[in-house]
């Protein structure tokens, strides 16, 4: 994101007229870049403070990497989000593949529309209310059925990484030229052989770039979590959040380091799946 | 007749064992960062029991969440004015902590209070108080009074953090004022406004994070729970904790069980295990806050004993447990706080 804009801000062709330069842009932009890094580069900076002030600085220190290595709490929060965040990565990738398929692949049907609005309706919803429709729905199964576990916080983040999953890989099927699909059909392969030996391997980079961005939604999700999820089923920004009214240390600037680290290093990888489109 | 005698021994220790070990599971829901893993461990390890622990962030997180019901939670800890929310919604188990064995344990003066009568729902986890904290140095004269947040002396002008609490702003100004608490009276609230209005000219923030405020010295005087202020004095021993002479506000999470709890029995275990004074201490060594069991002193860490904003002064008044106000005083209030807020 750093280098598109920084790249935009600058006269491509030197001193002759250029529409694409816009005065006074790059001031605008390097003001919104640091806006949203510098906070984050101070609660990087501070969980490597010694003391247990998140304002104080002291002297450099690994402690509180440490205590949180050895914190169960945020030990178990860790499993519960990766858990939860892989089964909510396969299954909405799984759908938001075929969703992508049935939504770009068959002729123009009455309802195409539609359908993808629906596909997309976490997107345009605010969280808040798919959370507590969520809770509430959740809550009658659970008294009428009697069955619990973890099965559906991990169904209603499926739910929610859809929309994200299927972005990358419509956009993968709609740049995906027809002709390779249409001569292998021609050849007399059944439509299952021209997706698997065609249409498959062809949209893998948009496939792994949708499952990554999924994985990474679930991770960060708060709003649902807080309240679909049940007993023992905390995951790591749930736990950070239950942290803030009792004084914050930098413990949770050192987990909260280690997660953007993650972060960071997902959506490298999308960026690099992304550029080997062409 | 053998067959009967040895069923009936059978069963009986059946029973027994069964009331008495309890094996199985239990899911509390607390505050984050609130319960001592090591209190937990050794329920676990003394009942058989497996523990969950969640945490959440707010009264209203925790309340929005149970009321649905089925949310699969035992145990929760409810400040007191949820506590009197939770059983007017009757979401409470009626549990008679009172006829438990450890109950005699329990301080006398928290046993009647406003939000559970005779403890038949809940028993107290920590309590508290909410006041201020002030840098001796910067100000040195008498800092038991209000005064200095509502009509701040020249030196602290600019320099005071008030919490971002409605409640707390609220009750305090109606304190230094002199007027009583959930008050829908018109011409008092009138004054109490031009009060926060007058006085906010003088605040530098309005904000939870009182340690972080206090100790980087973006303010000299900050409202402050009395744990908090503990630990920011820890950091800037300048600090010193108020006891206004006008009054100030307690406050008490208490051990509740919700209705339809899956593990009643193991939640009943687990508040008389909270009665008992070593563990009731080990909640307190690592919350940082007075428990209400008697003879827990003895299990508390030297720094806990002495501390002066744990230990309350003979000299100050009796801190007020301010119950919930009617719905009208409630969004009188509200008016009050939004426009103190803009």
């Amino acid at each position: 994101m750093a280098e598109t804009t920084a790249s935009i801000a600058r006269p491509v062709t030197g001193k002759a007229v250029d529409l694409k330069y816009q005065p006074g842009f790059s001031i605008v932009a390097w003001t919104c870049l640091v806006v949203l890094y510098a906070p984050i580069a101070v609660l990087v900076l501070f969980s490597f403070n010694e003391n247990r002030s998140v304002a104080l600085w002291t002297r450099f220190s690994l402690d509180w990497y440490y205590k949180a290595w050895n914190n169960e709490g945020i030990q178990n929060a860790a499993i519960t989000s990766l858990e939860v965040a892989i089964v909510a990565m396969i299954a909405s990738t799984i759908m938001a593949t075929m969703a992508a398929l049935v939504t770009t692949r068959t002729p123009p049907y009455r309802g195409l529309n539609l359908a993808v609005t629906i596909i997309n309706q976490p997107l345009m919803v605010p969280e808040i209310v798919t959370a507590v429709a969520t809770l509430t729905f959740f809550a009658l199964i659970k008294q009428a059925t009697g069955v619990t576990g973890i099965g559906y916080l991990m169904l209603a983040h499926t739910v929610f990484c859809i929309p994200f999953a299927y972005m990358p890989i419509r956009a993968r099927l709609e740049d995906m030229d027809l002709s390779l699909e249409q001569a292998a059909a021609d050849l007399y392969a059944p439509p299952l052989k021209v997706f698997r030996r065609i249409t498959l391997p062809l949209l893998t980079p948009g496939i792994m770039a949708g499952a990554m961005l999924a994985f990474i939604v679930s991770l960060d999700d708060v709003i649902i979590t807080l309240f679909v999820g049940g007993p023992g089923e905390t995951t790591l920004p749930i736990y950070i959040l239950g942290q803030i009214r009792r004084g914050v240390t930098p413990e949770v600037n050192a987990v909260s380091t280690v997660f953007l680290g993650f972060s960071v290093i997902f959506v490298t990888l999308i960026f690099l799946f992304g550029k080997n489109k062409k | 007749m053998k067959n009967i005698l040895l069923s009936i021994i059978t069963a009986t220790s059946l029973v027994l064992a069964g009331s008495a070990s309890a094996a199985g599971e239990l899911h509390i829901y607390n505050w984050g960062n609130y319960t001592n893993p090591e209190m937990i461990k050794k329920f676990e390890a003394a009942n058989d029991i497996k523990v969950t622990i969640d945490g959440y962030d707010s009264n209203e997180t925790m309340l929005a969440k149970v009321e649905q019901g089925g949310s699969g939670y035992d145990v929760v800890v409810p400040g007191d004015y949820m506590i009197a929310i939770m059983l007017k919604k009757d979401l409470l188990e009626k549990v008679m902590p009172n006829q438990m064995s450890n109950f005699k344990n329990m301080d006398p003066k928290w046993v009647d209070v406003y939000w559970d009568k005779g403890r038949n729902y809940s028993i107290p986890y920590q309590w508290g108080t909410t006041s201020f904290q002030v840098d001796t140095t910067v100000y040195k004269g008498d800092i038991n009074t209000l005064k200095l947040i509502y009509d701040p002396p020249k030196e602290l002008q600019g320099r005071i953090n008030v919490l971002n609490d409605m409640n707390d702003v609220i009750n305090a100004g109606l304190r230094y004022l002199g007027y009583p608490r959930c008050n829908s009276d018109k011409a008092q609230l009138k004054e109490l406004n031009s009060l926060l209005l007058s006085a906010k000219k003088h605040w530098r923030t309005m904000d939870y994070s009182t340690i972080e405020k206090l100790t980087s010295k973006d303010v000299d005087l900050s409202q402050n729970w009395n744990g908090a202020a503990m630990r920011a004095r820890l950091q800037r021993p300048e600090l010193e904790y108020a006891y206004p002479k006008e009054g100030f506000t307690g406050w008490m999470d208490n051990v509740a069980v919700l209705k339809g709890a899956p593990n009643l029995e193991n939640a009943k275990l687990f508040m008389n295990f909270m009665m008992d004074p070593e563990n009731a201490a080990m909640t307190s060594n690592f919350a940082r806050y007075a428990n209400g069991v008697m003879g827990s002193e003895k299990y508390m860490e030297a720094a806990m004993k002495s501390a002066p904003e744990i230990i309350i002064p003979a000299s100050a008044p009796a801190p007020e447990f301010v119950p919930p106000c009617d719905q009208d005083v409630v969004a009188l209030y509200t008016k009050i706080w939004t426009n103190l807020k803009k």
